[in-house]
């Protein structure tokens, strides 16, 4: 399919609204999630990616596919921008004082060797829950049912605790 | 309910290791696994290496945070949904007896209830032991065919094969046939490596049945 630069509006008044809202909300989670030297970047990255998502999205895609398509393109390009800045950063050997290298051992330890040792789907359950996932989208990516991921996360993080404990009895 | 758990999550993201990103699936596959895309399989190798990897946990928090997006995700309800505003209960006094009863027979039920089952292994479709794998294991880099058995019902298959650093080479969707020719650019491109590659049968209801993953060596072509 052809693909043309800016025809999927911005000329439209709600294409605008949702366009402005996805960057809102792209640049509060950038400025959450990532650490402060790329924070501060955030306005950067997500312009970056708004610009590539109106290379990569038309208005008949657009349309055809909702607006959660919109959502997932830019979610994409984002990362991919905020991965490009790093490798930049790190071939020009900047990265090492915003982000310190590997933890040893001693930082690794407890808590991920806890949840490795996890049940499988105990593990992938709470790993996305710890990772910000709520229940239901929790079951929405493992293609369980609410209460079925649920019972797996709290099954899950009650293993967790159980075995912090006893690590660090 | 799930009990908050603040300070796991501090404690985890804490202890996360930094990588040089080599390794780390795309954010397309990111987002293909929160929305159900992925397979079991696939979708757990993408979790566990989120959480061996502090970058790659970062775009897994970035997915979170926009999946609570209600446009992001029709009908995602947050963990501690909030009552509704202006909610009362008119009926309460006729009902309270009942309500009373209620109470009682689920403070009973939560003391003496089975524990809760599991969802079975297979989490999507009717089982993927029947679900195999027909072609070659080993075959030339510029001419492979990739095939599997049959799906009763199926009407059609989505194939997507991936590097074994599950990174998405190829993607098929809608085959109505079998199997699948590998365009010769990727085969080439993997020759004297192996592929990954699963299949999802699409059922006339919409459910999809996850096949497990299977490997495809491709000769150097020498």
């Amino acid at each position: 399919m052809a693909r043309t630069r800016g025809d999927n509006g911005g000329s439209d008044p709600e294409d605008a609204a949702t366009l402005e809202r996805i960057r809102q909300v792209l640049i509060r989670a950038v400025q959450r999630h990532c650490p402060p030297p790329l924070a501060a970047h955030r306005e950067d990255f997500v312009q970056m990616a708004l610009i590539r998502l109106l290379e990569r999205t038309t208005g008949e895609e657009t349309t055809a596919r909702g607006t959660s398509y919109l959502w997932r393109v830019a979610y994409t390009v984002v990362i991919d921008e905020i991965r490009r800045f790093r490798r930049q950063q790190r071939q020009a050997g900047q990265l090492s004082e915003s982000e310190p290298g590997t933890p040893g051992p001693e930082a690794r330890s407890e808590i991920l060797d806890c949840l490795s040792s996890l049940q499988d789907r105990r593990r992938t359950a709470v790993t996305l829950h710890l990772q910000g996932f709520r229940t239901a989208e929790v079951a929405t990516a493992l293609g369980w049912t609410e209460k079925q991921a649920e019972n797996l996360v709290y099954r899950g993080l009650a293993d967790l605790r159980s075995c912090l404990e006893g690590e660090d009895r | 309910m799930t009990e908050p758990s603040d300070d796991l999550v501090e404690r985890f993201r804490a202890a996360l290791p930094h990588t040089d990103e080599v390794r780390c699936p795309s954010a397309e596959e990111y987002w293909a696994a929160a929305v159900g895309e992925l397979p079991f399989e696939r979708l757990q190798s993408l979790v566990d290496h989120g959480a061996s990897c502090a970058e790659c946990a970062e775009a897994w928090r970035i997915l979170g945070e926009l999946r609570h997006e209600p446009d992001v995700a029709p009908g995602a309800m947050p963990l501690h949904p909030p009552a509704p505003e202006g909610h009362r209960p008119l009926m309460g006094r006729a009902f309270a007896p009942l309500m009373i009863t209620a109470i009682a027979a689920g403070a009973l039920w939560v003391a003496f209830r089975p524990a809760p089952i599991e969802p079975p292994s297979v989490e999507r479709g009717n089982g993927s032991g029947s679900f195999h794998a027909e072609s070659r294991p080993v075959q030339p880099p510029g001419n492979a065919v990739l095939r599997w058995s049959e799906v009763p019902g199926a009407t059609s298959y989505n194939v997507t094969v991936l590097t074994q650093d599950l990174v998405v080479v190829h993607r098929s969707v809608g085959l109505s046939s079998r199997e699948l020719r590998l365009p010769e650019a990727v085969g080439q491109r993997a020759a004297g490596t192996g592929l990954l590659w699963n299949v999802d049968a699409v059922l006339p209801d919409g459910r999809t049945v996850a096949s497990p993953t299977f490997e495809v060596r491709l000769g150097d072509g020498r």
